[in-house]
């Protein structure tokens, strides 16, 4: 089977890694591309290639054999509503399983070891424990779901990005405007292992998925290879502003203490969580997975209907603060998921897509970097 | 003809939600006789929801007789006919911009429209946002001092929740940004400016004909001598969404979100400052209700509209030459595909 030559159907096609998939078939030249589209109005991006647009929701089998039509090869991106990745990936294999498809390729992520990676996950052969946190449990069984259908016969390869950048990641964007806020500080010097993923290298990697006979019933790690630390992907977007920002370094004992001092693990997550929820870009993400938009929107419409002095006292309470008019702080202190993300001291590696597939990462960070920025020119955010 | 002017929207979509409808039901001057949708359950809904008294219809062709004008809010290529109809029926048309998705479209309908004498006006809303008039008096009066270019930026992540979704395909909305939010800005660049004797267009379409990113520039030949000037359009991302009008005394910004006022910036002692101005005496209601109140006043005295056909027949003149003669913007970020071997040889 020459991939060149089939219909390719795209799930997660309106997201960020979805979109440069869609973008990469369309060059390389596949006849037909099909995208699978839950929210019509996030399409913008793949709607200017020659892609059809096919609407449908992984939660529904039935607008999902209509979406895949003729194709053979699915590359599943789609994550589908947050607490519904498994179904969602199993409504997806099943209709693939009976269509016949002669290859499905499932991206998963290096989170399936949880947020900070313990040390030991290094290789793929590491077992699979839960590790508490949704989405990294739900992709963690996805996993075993898209194994299931590879014994039952449906050519399956798991990949396995960790960190995947590159122009229109939110990775990159958020940093941006976290950087712009004040909200970035070094964790422990930003010694944390990154595992950048270039969504160009992981395209490499999909491409050698779908050639590989070898690798099928397996997963990968895909990372970009370096050993990039938070760091220095910091460092990297600091030297796209002028003037650079001025980003403090925090401890471990400093970020202990601040948990204690304000208001316990519960009030630090739902800051945490408020701060989040009010960037942009994450508020963006969610929005691509259909369940949360319903439930963010909720949120908002509540949030806004509040009188000002209302919501300023709630504002105060949950410690959010004002970019504009934020007094002058001793040191920021990041929120719990991103110390629990820039914390691992693992490193992905990848000698099993090296051996397996021939995989080696063609962009390497520098590089990757140079395109973001010129990207990021194009995009307005410098 | 005298007021209440009898009335029927065609298409409950986005636009008639949230504009059209506050607007026919704020205005004294019409009476909402029916809302119109093929898909009769969006009419009955929004009639039910808004406590409206006015029918549900699926078929426009069952209202024509019933009603004195229409507000087409149909998908874009639906406008042709339907306008088409209307016009022939003896009814007055207001139609959601563009008026057809081709020029030749809009100019035959501007023709049947003058051949009957019936109004025929054009959905430009921000035409009637008291910036518009505003800049045109602060260029007038000298204000900027010579006028010497002007830089145009729109764009934000699409969001419009169209119900039919027509937006993403090319035989139904006749393009991408350009067609879409580049419409109302050529449509005000051209009012303001004048004809444009010469362009260079870029945009991302790679081949569906649906471009997300505008590139523009333009040299205009009007009131004010050779202008040249640059408009950027996005549907992926956030940009500065406001004009900027540069004079050699002072430059006049209008920003898209606040469009009631005109903010000058000029140096004072050659201190940079800068002052608000708005119209006054300006009513204060929504541009969408301004539109209407232009509708219905042409209706009954039987003047010209604010946007008639033949400046939308402008407007799609200029796009349909931008398109014929367009290049792909550099993207070198994504050109990295094609230096591996899946590249097709």
């Amino acid at each position: 089977m020459n991939w060149r030559d089939q219909t390719v159907f795209v799930t997660g096609a309106t997201g960020f890694i979805g979109g440069r998939v869609s973008e990469r078939l369309v060059q390389a030249g596949v006849p037909k591309v099909r995208a699978l589209v839950h929210s019509m109005h996030r399409a913008a991006r793949i709607a200017r290639l020659p892609v059809e647009l096919c609407p449908g929701d992984l939660m529904d089998r039935e607008s999902l054999r209509t979406a895949l039509g003729d194709a053979k090869i699915v590359i599943h991106c789609g994550l589908g509503p947050a607490g519904s990745i498994v179904r969602g990936t199993e409504n997806m294999l099943a209709v693939a399983h009976a269509a016949g498809v002669e290859r499905f390729i499932h991206i998963s992520t290096a989170a399936v070891y949880g947020i900070t990676p313990p040390p030991g996950s290094e290789t793929e052969d590491a077992p699979l424990r839960r590790t508490g946190d949704a989405y990294c449990d739900n992709k963690a069984a996805a996993e075993k779901v898209v194994l299931d259908y590879g014994k039952r016969g449906l050519p399956v390869v798991i990949l396995r990005p960790s960190i995947v950048w590159g122009p229109y990641s939110a990775w990159n964007t958020r940093l941006m405007d976290d950087l712009r806020a004040g909200h970035v500080a070094f964790i422990e010097g930003g010694r944390g292992a990154c595992n950048t993923t270039y969504v160009d290298n992981l395209m490499d990697a999909i491409v050698l998925g779908l050639e590989n006979d070898a690798a099928l019933n397996q997963a990968f790690f895909v990372t970009d290879g370096e050993r990039v630390c938070w760091g220095d992907f910091i460092h990297a977007h600091m030297a796209l502003m002028k003037p650079a920002p001025e980003v403090g370094d925090v401890s471990r004992a400093e970020i202990e203490a601040s948990r204690g001092k304000t208001s316990g693990l519960l009030m630090g997550s739902v800051k945490a969580t408020v701060r989040v929820a009010r960037s942009k870009e994450f508020r963006q993400m969610l929005m691509e997975v259909p369940a949360t938009e319903a439930a963010m929107k909720k949120v908002w419409t509540w949030l806004n209907s509040l009188p000002p002095e209302k919501r300023e006292r709630l504002r105060t309470r949950l410690g959010v603060r004002r970019p504009a008019a934020q007094p002058a702080q001793p040191k920021f202190i990041p929120d719990p998921v991103t110390v629990a993300t820039q914390s691992t001291t693992v490193f992905f590696s990848i000698e099993k897509a090296r051996k397996v597939l021939g995989y080696e990462p063609r962009i390497h960070f520098a590089d990757g970097m140079k395109l973001v920025e010129q990207w990021m020119r194009f995009a307005a955010y410098l | 003809m005298k007021t209440p002017i009898r009335l029927a929207i065609l298409g409950c979509g986005a636009i008639t939600r949230s504009e059209h409808i506050p607007a026919v039901t704020a205005h004294p001057g019409v009476e909402l006789i029916a809302l119109v949708d093929a898909e009769l359950s969006r009419a009955e809904g929004l009639i039910r929801n808004r406590g409206l008294s006015c029918q549900a219809i699926a078929d426009y062709h069952e209202i024509l007789s019933q009603v004195d004008a229409i507000i087409n809010a149909l998908p874009n290529h639906l406008h042709l006919i339907s306008n088409q109809e209307c016009l022939g029926a003896g009814l007055h048309v207001l139609c959601e911009k563009p008026l057809a998705i081709t020029a030749a479209d809009a100019r035959s309908s501007t023709e049947l429209a003058e051949q009957k004498k019936l109004v025929l006006a054009v959905g430009m809303n921000r035409r009637f946002a008291a910036s518009h008039p505003l800049l045109k008096l602060i260029m007038e009066d000298g204000l900027l001092g010579t006028v010497q270019d002007y830089d145009f930026q729109y764009g934000g992540a699409f969001d419009w929740r169209s119900a039919s979704g027509f937006y993403f395909d090319r035989a139904k909305a006749g393009g991408g940004a350009l067609m879409d939010f580049g419409v109302h800005m050529l449509d005000s660049v051209l009012d303001w400016f004048g004809p444009v004797s010469a362009f260079d267009y870029q945009d991302d379409d790679w081949g569906s004909g649906i471009e997300a990113n505008v590139l523009l520039d333009v040299k205009h030949k009007g009131p004010f001598g050779e202008i040249p000037g640059h408009l950027q359009i996005s549907r992926t991302f956030s940009l500065k969404n406001r004009l900027l009008v540069r004079g050699s005394a002072a430059t006049a910004e209008i920003s898209v979100n606040d469009p009631e006022v005109v903010v000058v910036h000029r140096p004072l002692a050659g201190v940079p400052v800068s002052h608000t101005l708005q119209l006054e005496n300006f009513p204060g209601a929504k541009s969408y209700y301004r539109q209407l109140d232009n509708f219905v006043n042409s209706i009954v005295h039987g003047s010209k509209p604010e946007v008639d056909g033949w400046q939308a027949v402008r407007t799609l003149e200029l796009v349909e030459n931008c398109y014929a003669r367009k290049r792909r913007i550099a993207e070198p970020w994504a050109e990295i595909g094609t230096a591996r071997k899946e590249a097709r040889a």
